[in-house]
């Protein structure tokens, strides 16, 4: 985290629908010019953080600030200063791009000259220029996504926050929105970005908040995350009557984790792999059923909460 | 086979948990059978209306114009007024002058004058007088046919009483009951009957006309009772009325439809909420607030259109004048648009989803509609449907717009109907604010 005054100050914040805790006790700060990555499965409570950072709903207790300001007292200038992408595709599909780009630029106050100009800027920015006039429905789901980011962009907010921004669209139109966010937050953009793709939290952010049932499981750098890990790489291998005796008994040598008919064994700290090699010879096992990885965001989140972040 | 019965259980299935389906397959046909069987009095053992004020002035102190007081009294068609009640309450027998003003403010919409002179010496017949608002066609002919009912019934004695008048000023007391004697000596002696009480009834004016009428056997009975009785016809409100019932088929129908419209722009929040776009609005310098009262300003403007441009077609196909009440018309539409706006954001406020909604809307605006007197008068329904159209929107919209095209109405006397609108939409609003704040469209 950079030094300086956060951006986003979040403590002990309590949000509650009814019986159900959809966030429990999260504190985190976010600096100014950070992109920040809100890591958890489907249900973990990164929406209901962003509504709350946004200012649309009301948290329960605890406080939360952003640039200084608490975000249930909503001002105005606080509002202008943060662009929001929501997880739908929050445009009006009878109108075309360029007319759903007026009405919201209007609404956040910005008019002639400065408005077209913002207009052209954020539609060459993501790529749909050429496309200005066509009716949003009539828009691939990447080019709509990708409408929908520009949309939080046009007037210029300090603070962007993405609620899982590339949900189904084709790899071209990712890295469009990769790129671009990237481009933005190098040009001094803070941004919080939720996802539930391990993929996506390792390429673009800079820290990382893994959460789930509303609670922080884990908040720092990549590096800072992998370093919890008691292992340096996971082994992984079909689950099958062939593998079981195995499976068996690397479980007194690490973590041994089923998911989709596949093993994953986690060896503990010190655990020579010479050991593993000879085990597989000893069942008779061939080499290329095994493969090695590197540690992962989502082994933490495995090693954390028992589950896959798809689960 | 096997699986068309597995997807028509399928589709029952899903029939059967799907409410708003359920309410427009059984329960909304079910009301608007029960409402029309209610107007038409099917099953009824008492056919027809009941309870349309008439207003009653007897001008005359002959005993038979009493009894034909009594007649119309009996009638349950009708509910007689024949008393005026002033300001401070007091009371006092109804006067002919009375009745233009009582009904310009609709009151009542139809009083029989029983003139002084209803029986003449100088003339065979009876003189009536009927005065009318015939603002609904449909209800002005009912009335008038069971009014003709009524009068001919009562009607002989009086023409029974006239011949007798007439003939005792031309031949004398004596020889006229020499006539009747042997009249009464003569019907004693071919039919039976007493022969003196046979006299008193003749020089009573009973002279079996009465049974003409009343039997209805005779044919041409009532043409030529109507050609023996003078009514006099008098139109108090209308009377420059190009296209009375256009006036009203345009504005029951364009109210219904405005209903339609806007209810579907206020189902629009849910459109925008799935969406995801109240987040993308809540997130920038957009209130809650903001998108409700926009919608509402919308749904007016909308409903002003749309009322507008339905009057104008009305105008240009059926000739309805709106021309000298542009402004008065405009002022009503925009009243009726708020209140038919505010009824679309209840209903948006109320309801968990967009299917819900319209479901709930087709049901409340058909009935509304049905007994608001869009359809049919509302003066054809029982009393206790006539006390609840009142609470409705559909009646004082329709009420303004025949204010405007029919009674050619001045802007105060415009004013309480467009209290009651106000009233409503501020009503409705109310708890449709209410309910949107603590619902969930917002969240």
């Amino acid at each position: 985290m950079t030094g300086g005054p956060p951006l986003v100050s979040a403590n002990a914040v309590v949000k509650r629908f009814g019986p159900i805790k959809a966030l429990d006790g999260v504190s985190l700060d976010i600096a100014p010019g950070e992109f920040f990555g809100l890591l958890g499965p489907n249900g973990a409570g990164k929406s209901t953080f962003m509504s709350l950072v946004a200012g649309i709903r009301s948290l329960d207790s605890g406080t939360l600030t952003v640039d200084g300001a608490g975000v249930a007292a909503g001002s105005a200038s606080a509002r202008l200063a943060l662009g929001l992408v929501p997880q739908s595709i929050a445009l009006y599909f009878e109108l075309s791009a360029e007319r759903n780009l007026r009405i919201f630029g209007e609404l956040y106050g910005l008019r002639g000259a400065r408005l077209r100009e913002r207009i052209d800027f954020v539609l060459d920015a993501v790529g749909i220029a050429d496309r200005r006039k066509g009716l949003v429905k009539t828009f691939s789901g990447g080019m709509q996504r990708r409408l929908n980011l520009a949309a939080a962009l046009l007037h210029e907010p300090r603070l962007l926050l993405c609620d899982e921004p590339t949900v189904g669209i084709d790899p071209q139109s990712r890295n469009a929105i990769f790129e671009l966010l990237q481009g933005l937050n190098r040009a001094g953009l803070t941004v919080i970005y939720s996802t539930h793709y391990m993929e996506e939290a390792t390429r673009l952010c800079s820290r990382v908040g893994i959460i789930d049932h509303g609670r922080i499981l884990a908040l720092g750098t990549l590096d800072e995350l992998l370093a919890r890990l008691p292992f340096e790489e996971e082994i992984r291998f079909p689950s099958s009557t062939q593998t079981q005796a195995l499976s068996r008994e690397l479980g007194a040598s690490g973590d041994v984790a089923t998911v989709d008919s596949v093993h994953r064994f986690r060896p503990r700290a010190g655990y020579s792999m010479s050991s593993f090699y000879r085990l597989t010879e000893e069942h008779g096992l061939a080499p290329r059923l095994f493969t090695s990885q590197r540690p992962t965001l989502e082994a933490l989140f495995l090693q954390l909460t028992g589950r896959t972040l798809r689960e | 086979m096997n699986a068309i019965l597995i997807l028509v259980k399928k589709d029952f299935s899903i029939l059967v948990q799907d409410k708003v389906s359920l309410l427009l397959t059984f329960i909304v046909p079910f009301v608007l059978i029960y409402v029309f069987g209610l107007v038409f009095h099917v099953n009824s053992s008492d056919p027809g209306p009941a309870g349309i004020p008439l207003a009653v002035v007897n001008q005359s102190d002959n005993p038979a114009a009493a009894s034909l007081v009594d007649a119309l009294r009996a009638e349950k068609a009708f509910k007689v007024l024949t008393k005026f009640v002033a300001r401070d309450k007091t009371t006092r027998p109804l006067e002919e002058p009375d009745l233009r003003p009582l009904m310009r403010a609709d009151d009542f919409r139809f009083a029989v004058v029983i003139p002084a002179d209803v029986v003449s010496t100088r003339t065979v017949g009876a003189h009536l007088k009927i005065y009318s608002n015939p603002r609904n066609d449909i209800e002005a002919q009912m009335v008038t046919g069971v009014l003709q009912k009524t009068l001919f019934g009562s009607v002989p004695e009086l023409l029974g009483q006239s011949l007798q008048a007439q003939a005792r000023a031309y031949v004398g007391d004596e020889r006229l009951d020499r006539f009747n004697a042997s009249v009464a000596a003569s019907v004693a002696r071919t039919f039976g009957g007493d022969e003196g009480a046979i006299r008193a009834r003749i020089a009573g004016g009973d002279l079996g006309f009465g049974q003409l009428a009343r039997r209805g056997a005779a044919p041409g009975a009532g043409d030529l009772l109507s050609r023996i009785v003078n009514i006099e016809s008098v139109q108090v409100v209308g009377k420059d009325v190009k296209s009375p019932a256009a006036t009203m088929l345009v504005g029951g129908w364009a109210v219904q439809f405005l209903l339609f419209a806007v209810t579907a722009s206020a189902t629009g929040l849910f459109w925008e909420k799935q969406g995801g776009l109240f987040q993308r609005m809540l997130a920038g310098p957009v209130s809650r607030g903001d998108i409700l009262w926009s919608k509402f300003l919308y749904g007016v403007c909308l409903g002003l259109i749309q009322l507008v441009v339905l009057f104008l077609a009305g105008e240009a196909l059926y000739g309805i004048e709106i021309g000298g009440h542009v402004g008065l018309l405009v002022v009503v539409c925009t009243f009726a648009a708020a209140a038919c706006t505010s009824f679309g954001m209840l209903i948006a406020s109320l309801s968990p989803t967009a299917e819900a909604a319209r479901g709930i809307a087709t049901f409340v605006i058909l009935l509304m509609c049905a007994v608001g007197g869009a359809w049919f008068p509302v003066s054809f329904m029982p009393q206790f449907i006539q006390n609840f159209s009142r609470l409705t929107l559909v009646y004082w919209s329709m009420e303004g717009f025949s204010q405007v095209l029919w009674s050619h109405s001045t802007f105060a006397e415009l004013l309480p109907t467009l209290g009651c609108l106000a009233l409503i939409t501020a009503a409705v609003m109310a708890v449709s604010v209410w309910r949107f704040r603590v619902g969930r469209i917002f969240d």
